[in-house]
């Protein structure tokens, strides 16, 4: 069986935002939705470092996005069943066609920010789609997330946040395959994974 | 005959004012479907707010009533008097706005048919409708029941054993719901064994309260006779769980406090932080309550009603403390790009967002809760200016 994951080399992150905007451009995204952000573990803002010159002063990114946990909370709670894992792939998946927009999913995610509700009518600064024809659909008054970029998945390509990362931080491969790049980069180099201890089990690892 | 006729055209006309309400709010929710929950206060990192706060609040109430109407009746204890049947009928009015407060929340309310379609037995939202939808109709079969038998066409057996049943899904109600966050591990807050216990203890105090109130109520306003033995024992008995209730909330914070980890910042956010008005109102309003009902030279009917209201509020700033500090704390801190769906009040760093309450109503909320408060308004008084509720002269005894 297939368990996609990645691995995002934070050694080699320069928080270029490049995967966000790839992001937000291969799935349509509306004004407003990120699926992927790059976070500052740092100060108050974007781009601020915390502590202070000479002792204890850093600045640190954190990429995050769905980390497409094995044992998710969204589908645990999700009364529909619109928030789902798919079988083949280890993918957690989102039907935007079944969502209710009960937002149990939003809560009981225990990643802060990785899910997020079209609060409106979805707005495009654009008056045409971009990124792929098969992208997902955008529904008022339903939950979104990252689905792995599971429409480029089917056609045999890696996410769209792969593809422009301009560091070369992130890796993507087969986790149930031990032959697989990422798996060997989990095997040889030093990792971390978001909330180890909510018990979700992410399969997006943090190489450090 | 004269009397009674004026006295029921006063609960038709305060009715008819929550049934404008309801209209009223019903047009704002369709304003808030069309227009987008983006009027409202709610956002992408605080996504509930005053609808489920009311709608803990709601099933609370109604738990409460009806397990104060079935004791009694269960364990074929002295009851209150004969005050069953309003209780009962109290408690499925808050039914009606428990299940309303749900419904105005959702995004899709027309996909709502897919939870009977597509039901994924395994999520607490859906063991909660499952038990609601139950316990509703529970309540109504059990005041049907309960006027047969006061009319000599049932059993007392068959009273017995339905408000056994009644007993039961009323305690199970209140856990479920509880369980829809307590079992939310990244919520440190809600994540806890004693939620449900405490889901309980607290329906309890705001059921007993508003059962009282409405009693002393009704009886001045002449609906029934009531003997004052029956209020003192309600008195008594709101005492009990108001204690009840406080000491797990003691036994919540000791369990939280005493590691000092993340569980002293629930603490600190509860006792001086942004959630400390309603911690200390809740606190202090309930040590008042029981105190009144405690000491017999203060059991007077006004203070009595005012511990009863006091004890309500409580509770409802203790919904307030549960919804809004379950995203009082977030889990991954980090500084973000800002956008307009992720937080309530952001734009000031990280720290500025979260130092101040992350959520407040929006006025689009605030008018939805009242139409949908207006509705259990109307069926209450409609029910009990038309539907047999006072207490057969039998029962008085």
């Amino acid at each position: 069986m297939t368990h996609y994951g990645m691995a995002i080399d934070l050694k080699r992150c320069v928080a270029c935002h490049g995967c966000t905007l790839a992001c937000k451009s291969a799935n349509n995204l509306p004004d407003g939705v990120r699926y992927n952000n790059v976070l500052t573990d740092g100060g108050q803002y974007m781009d601020t470092a915390r502590g202070t010159y000479p002792n204890d002063l850093y600045r640190k990114y954190y990429p995050v996005s769905c980390q497409h946990c094995e044992n998710p909370a969204c589908v645990k709670v999700c009364p529909v069943g619109a928030t789902y894992k798919d079988p083949e792939t280890g993918v957690v998946r989102q039907d935007s066609d079944k969502c209710i927009g009960c937002r149990m999913c939003i809560s009981a995610c225990p990643y802060t920010g990785v899910r997020s509700f079209n609060w409106e009518e979805p707005k495009y600064s654009l008056d045409f789609p971009v990124g792929d024809y098969d992208a997902p659909q955008h529904v008022k008054h339903t939950v979104e997330k990252c689905r792995f970029c599971y429409q480029r998945l089917a056609k045999g390509q890696t996410p769209a946040c792969m593809e422009v990362c301009g560091a070369m931080a992130r890796h993507w491969g087969d986790l149930d395959d031990p032959d697989s790049e990422i798996s060997q980069l989990i095997a040889t180099r030093e990792w971390e994974q978001l909330l180890p201890e909510m018990g979700t089990k992410p399969s997006v690892y943090y190489l450090i | 005959m004269v009397e009674n006729a004026k006295r029921s055209r006063g609960l038709v006309i305060a009715g008819a004012i929550g049934a404008v309400l309801a209209v009223i709010g019903i047009v704002f929710w369709m304003m808030q479907l069309s227009g987008g929950m983006v009027q409202t206060g709610m956002r992408n990192l605080d996504s509930w707010g005053l609808y489920i706060t009311m709608f803990m609040f709601f099933v609370g109430l109604s738990a409460g009533g009806l397990i104060i109407s079935s004791i009694p009746n269960a364990f074929g204890m002295e009851g209150f008097g004969g005050i069953s049947k309003v209780a009962i009928w109290t408690s499925i009015c808050c039914t009606v706005a428990a299940i309303g407060f749900v419904v105005v929340d959702l995004g899709q309310p027309v996909r709502l048919w897919e939870l009977f379609a597509y039901s994924n037995l395994g999520s607490p939202l859906m063991w909660d409708i499952i038990v609601l939808a139950v316990y509703l109709i529970l309540s109504i079969v059990y005041l049907v029941f309960y006027m047969r038998y006061e009319q000599g066409k049932t059993s007392h057996a068959a009273i017995r054993v339905i408000s056994v049943i009644a007993l039961v899904c009323a305690v199970l109600v209140h856990s479920v719901t509880a369980w829809i966050f307590g079992l939310q591990q990244g919520h440190e807050f809600w994540y806890t064994a004693l939620l449900g216990p405490w889901f309980v203890s607290s329906a309890l105090v705001c059921g007993t309260a508003l059962v009282m109130a409405l009693c002393i109520g009704l009886r001045a306003a002449g609906y029934l006779a009531l003997d004052q033995a029956y209020i003192v024992k309600m008195a008594k008995m709101l005492a009990a769980f108001i204690a009840v209730d406080l000491y797990f909330f003691g036994c919540d914070l000791l369990t939280s406090a005493f590691p000092g980890g993340s569980g002293a910042e629930v603490v600190d956010m509860l006792v001086s932080g942004p959630l400390a008005p309603f911690f200390w109102f809740e606190v202090i309003g309930c040590v008042i309550a029981l105190v009144v009902c405690v000491v017999p030279a203060l059991r007077r009917n006004g203070l009595l009603v005012g511990a009863s209201v006091l004890a309500i509020l409580g509770i409802l700033c203790k919904r307030v403390q549960l919804l809004v500090g379950g995203f009082q704390i977030p889990n991954i801190p980090f500084a973000n790009v800002e956008g307009p769906y992720a937080i309530t009040f952001g734009g000031n760093g990280v720290d500025a967002a979260y130092g101040q309450l992350v959520y407040a109503p929006a006025p689009i909320e605030w008018v939805v809760t009242l139409g949908v408060l207006g509705l259990a308004v109307a069926l209450l008084c409609f029910g009990l200016a038309y539907l047999n509720l006072k207490p057969a002269s039998s029962a008085q005894a």
